[in-house]
């Protein structure tokens, strides 16, 4: 065994900052969590605190709103899932069929650029160009004679503003893995599709697809896991009372209710839950992904 | 060769990373050892008396940067030239650890948690203030009756009861911090613009009916808002001021009952409130998006000349009247009585008497009679004077007693100014600056309506401190200093903008009981009953 270690000590030692690095900032802070089943004092220390058990996971379940806050979770992981997850493929997928390099270059930057921009900035500019007084969408609305809409004010609305700004946001950037995955693609199995006859379409659908799939079910296991997170400040900056019905999300729940009002361990408890849920979630998908295509993340 | 090359460089790699976290992780209590161990201190506070004078004493303070740009904007504010001028003058050495504006509680909390905690503390009102997160009941600060009997006697006279209340533990009498005062707890004011109303051929409004008149004369004459609007009726809730019916955090009233609740289940005060806002909506008098108008919108419509009645801090006048005037010449602004309601009476609700307050670390015991020291000079007249007007000699000429200062106009003059007066003095009477507001027409103006207007107006009810257990328990029924609880704002909001009846106010009010409202009410009822730490 030592041997082994010293036969290989140049990759052990190359290791060992990530293995560090999953240590300290991943592993420890995990241990963070016991403060869930106690009543976390600051001066007092995870060692003073007292030890209340289930009481705020108990207290989580009975809140009134629970229920409605858990299902916008649902919803909006679900959404971001069928529509975020997929839309980088298709568009991965079309650039691929672009011919001029410059061109698919400059569209390639274009859609990935507002990646870069910060939550309060992608917010900022969709309130504008959402308001009922200013916005260039109610002006194009109202070439229709349909009255301007307050969208943010909507509740109706609100679900499929968090989508799309995402989907705007991050659309492009998502399409980088799979472009890669593309190049990496024989050129041999088009050409030997096109002797037998295969059209672009065709080709795309018994080859493309089929090579992207690998990438595809490990980074939809991957996004599985985090079917609960959808983000804090991403909805964060789009709330206000008019929508919260529908916007609010384990995750603002949390801020308002743990943070803002200093509860940590009510906070740490909802928290666990989320994260209990997304293993939850990883190891059915991992499971029946490794029965269907043969592909698991471990 | 080749394979020791690459071997030496991925160790160097690993050590050189290695000792890069290790060092990262030694500063913070290198930081957190120096102040009490610095050889200065104890020195200082093993000498006698007499020589203690000749070194300065040495300590640590946290102060929250308050958006005040000449602070955030300062490379280095321990080696400004007023703060050395003021250790100069105090005989002390400060170690002034910044705190952002915006991240105050984050930081705050990080620096409890992390036990970084400066000699003296800058809090932000009382004793339970959510930033302290609970330091002064975990015996973090000392008590200071004795010192402030012993060295303290100016700030005694001169600060009020009310705020050396907020700052006792009732159950002790020990006294836990030093509290800057706001002698006029009338902060908001109802600000007009006057040249539009000239225009209009109207009177300064006073009743909410004539407002309303004044706010459809301004939309003819095709102001963008008549009445400005924003989020959460922040700075916009001049007519629930009217009615009486904030329900804000310090807005809980006796009802007649005999339960004291917070003031907006007064159904039918707050009826009225929700209905005048529904017809400003309806007419247009306020804009059909102020839900999502957020503050920084809300000052550049303003100081655009787009908005003609408004509602914010009074001793702004000086900054945003001038701002408005150069962007519309013609422009002329004027604090107004707040519209009144049924009861003859309206306003915005009161500030909490305490706006900054200073605690001190028990681990600085040895050198806690300097800093009350240091304190107790804040409120001399030598410190009036450079507090105001700065560094003798430099920035004003004094001679024998006569004071010649001109008070800057450009921006980087007036930030020094703000700074001066409002950041770096540190215990005062904060409301306004007397001596600088005396050189200008907008500070004269603004000083009159202080004296004259607001003291005379606003709304105040019932405050607990620490907060009721039970809104802790239920966020979504606490109201925050200056905002509605999240259940009860989201239903005003659904009414005023027509998705819910007014009508429906009383199902809200049972909601709210339902959803763990009467355990706030009894609660409430309980502690006002027992004056336990309930403030009037």
């Amino acid at each position: 065994m030592l041997g082994f270690i010293w036969k290989y000590r140049t990759l052990y030692l190359l290791s060992i900052p990530g293995i560090l690095y999953f240590l300290v900032f991943k592993y420890v802070p995990l241990l963070g969590s016991v403060i869930a089943f106690q009543n976390y004092n600051l001066f007092a220390g995870f060692s003073g605190s007292p030890w209340v058990g289930f009481e705020h996971f108990e207290r989580m379940f009975q809140h009134y709103d629970f229920l409605r806050i858990l299902k916008n979770t649902l919803v909006l992981g679900a959404l971001d899932i069928s529509l975020a997850f997929t839309a980088p493929i298709i568009l991965a997928l079309l650039l691929n069929e672009v011919r001029l390099v410059l061109y698919k270059k400059i569209v390639q930057t274009i859609v990935y650029a507002p990646h870069f921009l910060s939550w309060v900035i992608v917010s900022g500019i969709f309130a504008g160009m959402l308001s009922p007084t200013s916005g260039i969408v109610n002006a194009i609305v109202g070439w229709f004679g349909i009255d301007p809409i307050y969208f943010l004010g909507e509740n109706g609305y609100i679900r499929s503003i968090l989508v799309g700004s995402g989907l705007w946001r991050d659309v492009g950037w998502g399409t980088i893995i799979y472009l890669a995955a593309l190049t990496g693609i024989n050129p041999e199995l088009y050409e030997a599709s096109e002797i037998d006859g295969a059209g672009r379409w065709k080709q795309t659908l018994k080859i493309t697809l089929p090579s992207l799939l690998p990438v595809i079910t490990v980074l939809f296991l991957l996004k599985i896991g985090d079917f609960m997170d959808y983000g804090f400040e991403r909805v964060f900056v789009f709330q206000n009372p008019l929508n919260v019905t529908n916007s609010e999300i384990l995750d603002t729940y949390i801020y308002k209710a743990g943070l803002k009002q200093m509860q940590y361990s009510y906070a740490t408890a909802i928290g666990l839950f989320k994260s209990v849920v997304g293993l939850f979630l990883l190891v059915i998908a991992n499971s029946l992904s490794r029965k269907a295509t043969g592909e698991s993340l471990y | 060769m080749k394979k020791l090359f690459i071997l030496a460089t991925v160790l160097a790699i690993s050590v050189s990373m290695l000792s890069a976290c290790s060092k990262n992780n030694n500063e913070p209590s290198k930081a957190a050892n120096t102040p009490a161990n610095a050889p200065a201190n104890t020195e200082a506070a093993n000498k006698p008396e007499e020589t203690a004078a000749a070194v300065p004493t040495k300590f640590s303070i946290s102060m929250r940067t308050l958006n005040v740009p000449y602070v955030e904007q300062n490379p280095d504010i321990n080696s400004d030239k007023y703060v050395l001028e003021l250790e100069k003058m105090t005989n002390t050495d400060l170690d002034i650890r910044l705190i952002p504006h915006n991240e105050y509680q984050d930081k705050m909390i990080q620096m409890f948690a992390t036990n970084d905690i400066p000699d003296v503390v800058q809090g932000s009102g009382g004793i339970s203030g959510q930033e302290l997160a609970g330091a002064v009941q975990n015996g973090v600060f000392m008590p200071l009756n004795d010192l402030l009997q012993e060295h303290g006697q100016n700030l005694l006279k001169f600060l009020p009861k009310a705020a050396w209340d907020r700052l006792t533990d009732a159950k002790t009498g020990n006294i836990y911090g030093i509290p800057e005062v706001l002698s006029n707890p009338s902060r908001r004011a109802t600000w007009i613009r006057t040249d539009l109303l000239e225009k209009a051929g109207k009177q300064i409004p006073k009743t909410v009916e004539e407002t309303l008149d004044v706010l459809r004369a301004f939309k003819e004459l095709g102001v963008e808002h008549p009445y400005m609007g924003r989020k959460n009726f922040k700075y916009s809730d001049t007519f629930f001021g009217s009615y009486d019916v904030f329900g804000y955090l310090n807005q809980f009233k006796q009802f007649p009952d005999g339960n004291v609740k917070p003031s907006f289940f007064d159904e039918a005060g707050m009826k009225k409130a929700i209905g005048v806002y529904k017809t400003m909506f309806d007419e247009g008098l306020i804009s059909k998006e102020f839900a999502t108008i957020e503050s920084a919108d809300f000052k550049s419509i303003i100081t655009s000349g787009k908005a003609g009645m408004w509602s914010m801090n009074a001793n702004e006048l000086p900054i945003w009247g001038t701002q408005l005037m150069t962007n519309v010449p013609g422009a002329k602004v004027a604090l107004i009585p707040s519209p009144i309601g049924d009861d003859g009476k309206g306003g915005y609700a009161h500030y909490n008497p305490v706006t900054r307050s200073y605690f001190i670390n028990v681990n600085a015991k040895d050198k806690a009679a300097d800093i009350i020291k240091f304190f107790d000079w804040m409120v001399s007249e030598q410190a009036q004077n450079f507090f105001s007007y700065g560094i003798v000699g430099e920035d004003y000429k004094n001679d024998g007693g006569t004071i010649t200062y001109t008070p800057p106009t450009d921006e980087a003059g007036t930030n020094k100014q703000r700074y001066l007066n409002y950041w770096l003095w540190m215990v005062q009477d904060t409301t306004y600056n007397k001596r600088i507001a005396e050189l200008s027409e907008p500070g004269k103006q603004m000083v009159d309506a202080f004296d004259n207007l607001l003291t005379k107006e606003g709304r105040r009810g019932i405050e607990f401190d620490p907060r009721l257990d039970a809104l802790i328990k239920y966020p979504d029924l606490s109201p925050l200093s200056d905002q509605l609880p999240p259940l009860v704002l989201e239903h005003v909001l659904k009414m005023v903008y027509g998705k819910e009846p007014i009508d429906n106010y009383g199902k809200v009010l049972e909601e709210y009981l339902s959803k763990g409202g009467n355990e706030v009410i009894e609660e409430a009822t309980a502690r006002f009953n027992s004056k336990e730490n309930a403030f009037e």
